[in-house]
């Protein structure tokens, strides 16, 4: 935050190589396209994978020589439907090909991405055409697969392997023979370029008078020089005041930014003039390489000046010299190394039991179960949710709880095992919390008040023998409640003593209230919580969202909130210097 | 065997909305941290440049006394007018003792500054990990190892199940 309220005026702040990009959770590796999904709402995290495809044991459809595959790749919508993305190139006379066509593809956290693949034999005759003017319906069909995006990304070898089937199989009456299509193996890699970050002190020497009555007031501007000879900013550093030996702030590059380690870059040094035109001191050209040279060796470079003499352009080297002080190159792993590495994210729900909801047996009932089949708002906000987190939860077990009801016979309990067991509180997989949730509507009276403080420590203490373990589970807690919470402060202790464990909580309110207390809890959206010791959240962990039924676009109100858990996740790893195990 | 304190590492980070008078401080805070009421202290350097947004980054260790109970950090400006504290925050020991996290944890804590007159001035932000004391009488076996009573594994109850604090022996484990 310091950025943002430095004294520093008249355009003399740093920019471009301040340690606030370097922190930069969703590492874009392309500013444009960054904008582009930010201004379509996509705010969560987005990276570009690259697919890549192998196959072996395809069947042999020629004749008189092995198969010519190609695969072909689309995009499964929710209603179904196909739309293609790309092609691979055909590649002949082969059953175990290894394409080399790479398909690029934006992977969004938040979004369950289905792809399916179609595997063809390409007849001769088509051999000199471009894929992408093939009919298919020309070629002949070898099988098919079909898998989620993000079923290859947390795998650490980063490979999925599917059984390719043949659509007349499922109709052939004979289908209890197992017809050996072959399989596809896919492959799935990050696209980032570098993840590499250089942070750099500079410091030069001798610099030249350039103000009348004072010393000059230096600062650097780093660019990179492209292919045409343009030269192109790439950050700046503070300005110093009256200073002729300046020793500017640690910058920190990222490699991609700059092109490459060996790209060459022009630092110039200019004294700061208030009226914006800058003069020159000195400049110099090296790559990031080259100044890990110097720095290495210790000494520094002359800094030159180009002058004309007449028509001449000659350099004419200064006295002045350029220091590389210090010199660090750092990986910044992204959210799908620290999956493929080990970590996981570990999902739990508690429902709101409360008699706000209504009688579960009326249809105007919140927890009403529609004998057709058709979810209620809570069956919705958790199927949106778990679909999305259960790829990277590995064991599918998933703690789940009920608050604001009577057990039969009991007291009011705020935090009771949703299957009913009093020693265990897990469920397998989605069935298993919808199977817990419509049984416990059986078997406990709604009752009340709404309190969130038994559930979230009970959360918090989940993660925290996680952490005790040595676990590198990363817990998502989702609260579905239909009212305002009653026991606020309650709820804000337990919340920022969670903040300091491996946990986020996605709040969704159901119904009709008004929800406006319940963003006090979402510090987007206010301050910091602050506890009743005096306490302050360390980390921002709550989302809060109001459940709408909206049916428009890809992705669920619900689907929204988990934008914001790869970079909550990124935070705390970071912050505690875990590194994925790669 | 039993110590009479151990050693705290804590990192105080930086404060947020720092005021004197009612009016952002422009430069020169610096932060105290004391152990309880004890006279041993260290002070991070002053940040020349931050304003009322400063960033230490500075990495202090305290031996804390074993009965000690809180921790007290303490903001302060260096002014024309010498040295006026703006707020001070008291950090109850059992916020990063204690509790089902292990021992080594590295803990990331915020606290509201109050200033002289019990007013709301600023938050500071500190990081804080308590060194595990070498235990020699203990073997060493896998860095991994643990004494103390496995929690059950997976099955984790709500209401009240008794456990006991794992006491760790050995080097820490790193990465969790």
């Amino acid at each position: 935050m310091g950025n943002c309220f430095s004294n520093d005026s008249g355009g003399m702040s740093a920019v471009g190589g301040a340690a606030g990009a370097h922190g930069n959770p969703y590492d874009g590796p392309n500013d444009a396209v960054d904008l582009f999904l930010r201004n379509r709402g996509y705010n969560g995290l987005f990276s570009q994978i690259e697919l890549s495809f192998a196959a072996i044991d395809l069947r042999d459809r020629d004749v008189l020589s092995k198969s010519d595959p190609m695969v072909v790749i689309y995009t499964k919508g929710r209603d179904g439907g196909l739309s293609e993305l790309g092609r691979t190139e055909v590649v002949l006379n082969s059953l175990n090909p290894k394409w080399i066509t790479k398909h690029n593809i934006t992977y969004h956290f938040e979004v369950v991405q289905t792809l399916v693949f179609r595997v063809y034999d390409v007849d001769t005759q088509f051999h000199n055409v471009d894929v992408k003017m093939l009919r298919l319906e020309e070629q002949q069909f070898l099988g098919e697969a079909t898998c989620a995006l993000s079923q290859i990304v947390p795998k650490s070898d980063r490979l999925l392997t599917l059984d390719l089937v043949y659509r007349e199989d499922s109709e052939s009456r004979r289908s209890n023979r197992h017809r050996d299509r072959g399989k596809l193996i896919v492959h799935a890699e990050e696209s980032i370029s570098s993840k590499t970050t250089v942070e750099m002190s500079l410091r030069c020497s001798d610099l030249e008078y350039k103000d009348l009555f004072s010393k000059s007031d230096p600062f650097l501007i780093i660019s990179k020089l492209t292919e045409s000879g343009t030269t192109i900013p790439v950050c700046k550093t503070e300005v110093i005041k009256n200073e002729l030996k300046p020793s500017w702030k640690p910058i920190y590059l990222n490699i991609q930014q700059v092109g490459s380690k060996d790209s060459p870059l022009i630092m110039e040094c200019f004294n700061f003039n208030n009226n914006g035109k800058h003069d020159l001191i000195g400049k110099i050209q090296k790559s990031l390489a080259d100044l890990e040279k110097l720095h290495a060796i210790g000494q520094g470079e002359n800094l030159f000046l180009p002058t004309t003499v007449g028509h001449d352009y000659h350099n004419k080297i200064l006295k002045s010299q350029l220091f590389v002080d210090k010199f660090t190159e750092s990986v910044q792993h992204t959210f799908l190394d620290y999956l493929a590495g080990g970590c996981e994210l570990n999902f739990m729900v508690a429902v709101d039991f409360t008699a706000s909801n209504g009688n579960p047996r009326l249809p105007d009932s919140l927890h009403y179960i529609d004998p057709s089949g058709r979810p209620n708002a809570y069956q919705k906000a958790i199927i949106d949710v778990v679909e999305v987190l259960q790829f990277y939860d590995s064991d599918k077990r998933f703690p789940a709880w009920g608050f604001g009801a009577r057990p039969i016979d009991g007291p009011v309990n705020h935090c009771f095992n949703l299957n009913g067991s009093s020693h265990y509180c897990e469920v397998e997989g989605i069935q298993g919390i919808m199977m817990a949730y419509t049984s416990a509507l059986q078997n406990v009276s709604l009752a009340g008040p709404t309190l969130f403080g038994p559930v979230i420590t009970n959360a918090a203490l989940n993660a925290s023998q996680s952490v005790a373990n040595g676990g590198r589970k990363y817990f998502v807690l989702l609260i579905i409640t239909d009212g305002v919470v009653t026991d606020l402060q309650e709820t804000k202790d337990a919340l920022v003593k969670a903040s300091d464990l491996p946990l986020s909580i996605l709040i969704v309110g159901v119904g009709g209230a008004d929800f406006k207390e319940m963003e006090i809890l979402d510090a987007d959206k206010g301050e910091r919580l602050e506890s009743s010791t005096g306490r302050v959240a360390s980390r921002d962990i709550v989302q809060f969202v109001p459940f709408r039924d909206v049916q428009s676009g890809e992705i669920s109100v619900v689907q929204a909130l988990l934008a914001e858990l790869p970079s909550q996740f990124l935070t705390y790893m970071r912050s505690r210097d875990v590194k994925p195990i790669l | 065997m039993a110590a009479t304190s151990r050693k705290l590492e804590i990192t105080v980070i930086s404060a947020e909305n720092l005021q004197l008078d009612r009016k952002p401080i422009k430069k020169n805070a610096s932060a105290t941290v004391r152990a309880e009421n004890e006279g041993q202290f260290r002070t991070t350097d002053m940040d020349t440049e931050g304003g009322a947004y400063p960033k230490w980054n500075e990495k202090l260790v305290l031996d804390l006394p074993m009965q000690a109970r809180s921790l007290t950090v303490e903001v302060q400006c260096k002014t024309s007018y010498g040295v006026r504290t703006i707020g001070t925050a008291k950090i109850p020991v059992s916020d990063f003792v204690g509790g089902f996290v292990p021992e080594g944890y590295l803990h990331f804590l915020s606290y509201r500054l109050r200033n002289h007159r019990g007013e709301r001035n600023g938050i500071v932000n500190i990081s804080v990990r308590m060194k595990v004391p070498e235990l020699k009488a203990c073997a060493t076996t896998s860095s991994l190892s643990s004494m103390g009573f496995p929690m059950g594994d997976s099955s984790f109850g709500c209401g009240g199940v008794a456990t006991g604090i794992p006491v760790w022996c050995g080097p820490y484990p790193k990465s969790y």
